[in-house]
């Protein structure tokens, strides 16, 4: 089969795998010159940088479509992988939860853009998904008993939502650095999830030892406090839908409270409710300053720059990168 | 009583919002803990000038007594 590729030199081996094949086929770009095998062809254009593509249009695609951002940087194998995972991962959730999820939510607070404030956002496709396919906001009232695993479900749809930002971050670093740079220093990504499934591991990797202690401390207290506070009623979605939502961001220690705890009934009035949700619901929410955080700091490590640093170098804009 | 409770409750959660926020304005560790006492007074004193506010709009606009 003619695939348009320059003659191979002499003797040189040329495996051409699936992804490779890929490559040539769809990437424009992808060349390989006089001298040189497959291999070294691969490995000098995958070290250029998302060989000028522009991070935010990757970072949109990937909102879009999980893996999206990549198929576009041309990185086949991790947008196959990611599409599978994240939406693989939707699609158990959505399936368990028999789509019910959405039903948590009041009648009268279901609008057109209510669910843009779930973690299920993240995946702007399976949020699609999901409106599509149970109808929202225009869902029948008609009470129904909610599937056995709804609850589970639900979990499975929200880090769904979760894990496809953090493919979002990925595609658009991939955009604007090399490989050789993401060698050399802790991925930004792993310190942002790393942050979510324990607040302030993502620090501690990084080295901020005394930080992680603080973020752990403070997030994981106020969430505890907070629990207490309202007597474990702010662990159930069906309860909680929005305050939910800010407390899945504390990652796994509330999802795992959650799921020790059985979701303990309410039994009577709860004097301190709306002071406990408050508490657990800000201490996830401040979990997302502290992976901003946490990814900022591997960022400016990646870039090689240095806050307030004069000497280092600047780092360019992206019309200056890509004009 | 219940005010007092309010107060404290409102006080414990503020040291979070603003030692996070410190740590995200401050990558320094020490930088970001010296500013501290400084960043929790601004955000007391604001939202102390914000209830104010709030008060007295609420007893001069929507009291019905």
């Amino acid at each position: 089969m003619d695939l348009g590729l320059p003659p191979a030199p002499c003797g040189a081996a040329f495996p051409l795998l699936p992804g490779d094949l890929g490559r040539v086929l769809v990437e424009p770009a992808f060349r390989i010159t006089a001298g040189e095998s497959l291999a070294q062809a691969n490995q000098r254009t995958r070290n250029r940088g998302g060989e000028g593509k522009d991070a935010n249009l990757a970072t949109l695609l990937t909102w879009l479509i999980p893996g999206a951002g990549h198929l576009y940087l041309g990185k086949f194998g991790f947008a196959l992988l990611a599409f599978v995972i994240v939406d693989g991962i939707f699609l158990l959730g959505f399936t368990i939860s028999g789509g019910a999820t959405v039903e948590f939510l009041d009648p009268e607070l279901r609008g057109r853009f209510a669910l843009v404030l779930t973690p299920e956002a993240g995946n702007l496709g399976g949020l699609l998904w999901i409106i599509n396919a149970t109808g929202f906001p225009n869902i029948p009232v008609a009470p129904r008993a909610w599937p056995t695993w709804v609850m589970e479900g639900g979990m499975l749809t929200a880090l769904a939502g979760f894990l496809n930002i953090l493919v979002m971050v990925r595609a658009n670093l991939d955009a604007r650095t090399t490989s050789d740079q993401r060698r050399q220093s802790l991925s930004p990504v792993l310190a942002v999830g790393m942050t979510w499934v324990l607040p302030g591991l993502g620090h501690w990797l990084q080295g901020r030892r005394l930080r992680a202690f603080v973020v752990f401390v403070l997030l994981v207290g106020t969430f505890a406090a907070g629990s207490f506070l309202c007597e474990g009623s702010n662990l159930s979605r069906e309860r909680h839908f929005y305050y939910w939502a800010g407390q899945f961001f504390l990652g796994l220690p509330s999802l795992l409270t959650e799921i020790i705890s059985g979701r303990p009934l309410v039994t009577g009035p709860i004097r301190s409710a709306d002071a406990g949700l408050t508490f657990a619901c800000i201490a996830g929410l401040l979990n997302i300053l502290a992976m901003l955080d946490a990814f900022r700091y591997g960022e400016s490590k990646l870039l090689g720059e240095s806050e307030g640093d004069d000497s280092a170098p600047r780092r360019p804009s992206v019309a200056e990168v890509h004009p | 009583m219940d005010l007092w409770v309010h107060i404290a409750l409102f006080i414990l959660l503020a040291v979070p919002i603003v030692v996070l926020g410190a740590f995200y304005n401050e990558q320094d560790d020490r930088a970001a803990l010296a500013s501290l006492p400084r960043r929790l007074g601004v955000f007391v004193f604001s939202c102390a000038l914000l209830t104010a506010v709030m008060l007295f709009c609420e007893h001069t606009f929507a009291a019905v007594s």
